[in-house]
């Protein structure tokens, strides 16, 4: 190989690295442009920007404590999403996030509650994999209804979300209520079912190292074997997909059985590292924001990781910053739409010029 | 009637459109040729609104046109007819010219534009049905609505691309017909065409675009087709490739009795049955959408027959899966590149791997094998000429005939025994053709099967053994090449004509041999 040509190679791989770092610098513009108009909104209502989101700051990064409650709060998010990207990029518009956290919290209750008696160490672990197991089996029965009634999944998903949330509403005011108690809600789990703390005189749970476990692990599937390979290939042609002989019924129900195991993890480490019992409406709004987060994403495990942690920290400065500037706390929520609308806007490329 | 001078435009890097200068005069026929990629399409999107130039003027009967929209472009007298139309299928043909209608008013005159299509439609020989639902007429009169709609906004000059791409040859020469007819009205048709023999019969001129510049222009009078052959490519074609006699040896691939509807309960393939032997290319001509992507499907797997039965070499693969198939060797170039063969948001290494990523080298374990699947690409791309940046390209960066070499680098690449070839020269120009052609006659050389689908008789005639034609799913007629006579082809492709033939002749037999009978070892 002749010099030119390694000095060829090499230019072609830093303008690659280039291109791929694209993505990235245009999604913190759009987080910026977010941040920006949110201020004026701010300004709008006669408070000051900075002083509004310097608080934001501190209350979610402020202390030890806030950044572990930031980091619980990422955790569901971040299991949920990643399920999310997997099943968007196979082009299987999974929506029942909100439903399969809803089972799996339940199921995992209903391990804990039934064993009390398990050794602990083992307790925890048993009640997360029945509570995966439920999200899967909830996101595989709205699969089969798409596979055998060729009832679009979206339409599916959705309306199982409001099974799913009611059923554990229907459980807390009978089976699984805590006698006498005049809120929906379990009885407290015994001690040996709680999630062990990952930080000493913190909240902040082991679950974060699972659902950025699963991060990476759903990167490596994604792009680094068969099977992602055949989801990325069902989602960017299903004639192709078709043609390479990927099975589509196949390939759809098993996206869906890893993307509903995520979620129902997700409502099981919440349940066991952060409430220690089933609430009502415990996982209210976090399917919708973990299809925000993997959009935010591009719909890419490594992607969803910081756009996950940013939902996290930035809900949990909220409460902070309405406390001390008295800026309303669903500001959050219109940073976070915006953000949305910017980083998509970005990141949506026009198409590659065409040949004439 | 039409001067372009100095059009200039560039797509990024890609410069599309160099200083061309194109003249059409009134009253005449002019061909637009040039390989793929050469500027064409670039040019008449400039001439029609559809994309702006960066530099040159362009004046049509004495009026500049500049920054026009396709609307513009219509009101001016302009009309384009694009290779799929721009048609409502559930309108009727009078809703569809409706639909174009460009003097505004309150009402629609139903009726008055009713008898406008009659009287245009007997004035150029459109046989059309002003009340016929779109969706319900062939490609061929589905155009001709496209004609009348052109014909009835007032156009003066029409712009064809690839206008006989889907037609039957009867079909095409009654649109040539129509075409004679609007020039001796006075219109001036520019004929955008990869058919160098359709150049020759219609157009008076011709003009020549390479890498997006004017290659020449000439009157077609006194032309041949090698000479419009090396103004496109710029050098001297070799002269057709050489087909060795071949005796055909044991039967690679056996279809029996194949039948299939579509989602809709419509018969697609009906009762399909003959054999493609080592060393032998049986042809399937037919206009398109006849049955033959669905048969090929059928064989490759990508769709399961509601009856018949396929083997390879023997084994009853009706039931295999894609990759089995692949193991038994079977190859399949599907006719539609854009969304089937290829994917274009994916490299050309991973196109390459495409079909058997679950199989080495590709795979290693659970995972991929990234370096593996990499230096396979580069092999593959050398073998067969890719040109790109690498093999981490995308493939949606590729020209259509470096495109196709992807799709026959992966299928051919391996070596198979049975290849499924369907419609691959389509939209190729003649290099890339001619590369296809050489490719498929070098794989019967080397002792495949190959069933080669096409609708262009010239090239089904370069290669094929044995022709069968197919029409509404159904095989009407085969032939040996050495009997193959043009017209009962094309008359046969055009449904009005059916040969009843021997079994020997579906299974390639010479007529002293019994015919087989598809009972074979069953492997499951």
């Amino acid at each position: 190989m002749t010099s030119t040509e390694t000095l060829d190679t090499t230019f072609t791989r830093v303008l690659s690295a280039a291109a791929a770092a694209r993505p990235f610098v245009l999604a913190l513009a759009g987080v910026g442009l977010a941040l920006a108009l949110s201020g004026l909104l701010v300004l709008g209502s006669g408070k000051s920007p900075l002083v509004a989101y310097g608080s934001l700051a501190s209350g979610a990064l402020g202390s030890r404590d806030r950044i572990a409650v930031a980091l619980n709060k990422a955790t569901p998010y971040l299991l949920t999403a990643t399920g999310v990207a997997l099943c968007f990029r196979a082009q299987v518009i999974n929506i029942g996030g909100e439903g399969q956290i809803a089972v799996g919290g339940m199921a995992a209750t209903w391990v804990a509650l039934a064993l009390p008696a398990a050794p602990a160490g083992v307790l925890p672990i048993v009640a997360a994999l029945v509570g995966a197991l439920a999200g899967a089996a909830w996101a595989a029965l709205a699969a089969l209804v798409r596979l055998t009634r060729n009832v679009h999944e979206v339409l599916v998903t959705l309306l199982m979300n409001f099974i799913g949330v009611l059923l554990v509403s229907e459980m807390l005011h009978g089976e699984l209520g805590e006698p006498g108690a005049g809120f929906p809600q379990s009885p407290l789990l015994a001690r040996a079912a709680w999630l062990p703390r990952l930080v000493r005189g913190t909240d902040l749970h082991v679950g974060i190292l699972v659902a950025v476990a699963a991060v990476v692990a759903a990167h490596l599937l994604l792009w680094r074997t068969p099977f992602g390979f055949r989801l990325r290939l069902r989602g960017a042609s299903a004639h192709a997909a078709i043609y390479a002989g990927v099975s589509m019924k196949r390939s759809l129900l098993s996206v869906m059985l890893v993307a509903g195991g995520l979620a129902g993890l997700a409502g099981a480490l919440d349940v066991l590292g952060v409430h220690y019992r089933l609430i009502e409406g415990f996982s209210s709004g976090f399917g919708f924001t973990a299809v925000s987060i993997a959009l935010i994403g591009g719909l890419n495990p490594l992607g969803v990781l910081p756009a996950g942690l940013f939902f996290a920290f930035l809900e949990t400065g909220a409460l902070a910053m309405q406390r001390a500037v008295g800026v309303p706390s669903p500001l959050v929520l219109v940073i976070q739409g915006l953000t949305m609308v910017f980083v998509l806007a970005a990141v949506a490329l026009p198409a590659p010029a065409r040949r004439a | 009637m039409l001067t372009m001078r100095g059009i200039t435009k560039a797509y990024g890097d890609v410069r599309a459109n160099r200083g061309i200068d194109f003249d059409v005069p009134a009253g005449r026929i002019i061909g637009l040729l040039g390989e793929n990629g050469s500027g064409k399409t670039t040019l008449m999107n400039i001439l029609f609104g559809m994309v702006p130039a960066d530099a040159g003027t362009i004046v049509f009967r004495e009026r500049v046109l500049a920054r026009h929209t396709p609307r513009g472009a219509i009101a001016a007298g302009i009309s384009m007819i694009h290779q799929h139309f721009m048609l409502v299928l559930a309108m009727t043909v009078t809703e569809n010219v409706m639909l174009a209608w460009n003097d505004d008013g309150t009402w629609l005159h139903h009726h008055a534009v009713a008898g406008r299509i009659k009287e245009a439609s007997d004035a150029y020989g459109l046989q059309l049905d002003p009340s016929a639902l779109v969706g319900e007429l062939s490609l061929g009169a589905q155009q001709r609505v496209e004609i009348v709609k052109a014909v009835l906004q007032g156009a003066v000059l029409l712009i064809l691309d690839e206008p006989t791409s889907s037609l039957s040859p009867p079909e095409v020469s009654v649109l040539l017909g129509i075409l004679r007819r609007l020039r001796n009205d006075g219109c001036s048709v520019v004929f955008i065409s990869h058919k160098l023999s359709e150049v020759l019969e219609l157009c008076d001129d011709v003009i020549v675009l390479r890498d997006g510049a004017v290659a020449g222009s000439r009157p077609v009078a006194g032309a041949t087709r090698e000479d419009l052959a090396y103004m496109m490519v710029g050098r001297e074609l070799p002269p057709p490739v050489e087909r060795s006699a071949r005796a055909p040896g044991r039967e690679l691939l056996l279809v029996s009795d194949l039948g299939a509807r579509d989602a809709a309960g419509a018969p697609r393939v009906r009762g399909v049955s003959f054999s493609v032997r080592e060393g032998e290319v049986f042809a399937i001509a037919g206009v398109d959408g006849n049955g033959q992507g669905e048969l090929a499907d059928i064989i490759a797997g990508a769709r399961a027959p509601d009856t018949g039965r396929v083997f390879v070499e023997g084994q009853d693969v009706t039931a295999a899966s894609v990759a089995e198939r692949l193991a038994a060797g079977l190859a399949y170039i599907p006719a539609d590149r854009a969304s089937t063969g290829l994917v274009g948001v994916m490299t050309i290494a991973e196109n390459l791997a495409m079909r058997d990523v679950g199989a080495p080298p590709h795979r290693r374990g659970w995972w991929l094998d990234r370096v593996a699947t990499r230096a396979l690409a580069e092999t593959r791309m050398a073998e067969f000429g890719v040109r790109a940046r690498g093999p981490e390209a995308f493939a949606a960066t590729l020209s259509g005939g470096n495109q196709q070499k992807v799709v026959l680098a992966r299928e051919l690449g391996r070596a198979p025994r049975v290849v499924l070839a369907v419609q691959p020269t389509r939209g190729l120009d003649p290099g890339a053709t001619r590369f296809v052609i050489e490719k498929i006659l070098a794989l019967r050389e080397a002792g495949a099967a190959v069933l080669y689908v096409s609708t262009e008789l010239d090239e089904i005639l370069a290669v094929a053994d044995r022709i069968a034609v197919m029409y509404g799913g159904r095989v009407v007629g085969i032939v040996r090449r050495e009997d193959a006579d043009l017209t009962r082809l094309g008359l046969m492709m055009a449904g009005a004509l059916e040969e009843t033939s021997s079994a020997a002749l579906a299974y390639g037999l010479s007529t002293s041999e019994p015919a087989p009978r598809p009972g074979h070892r069953d492997v499951h």
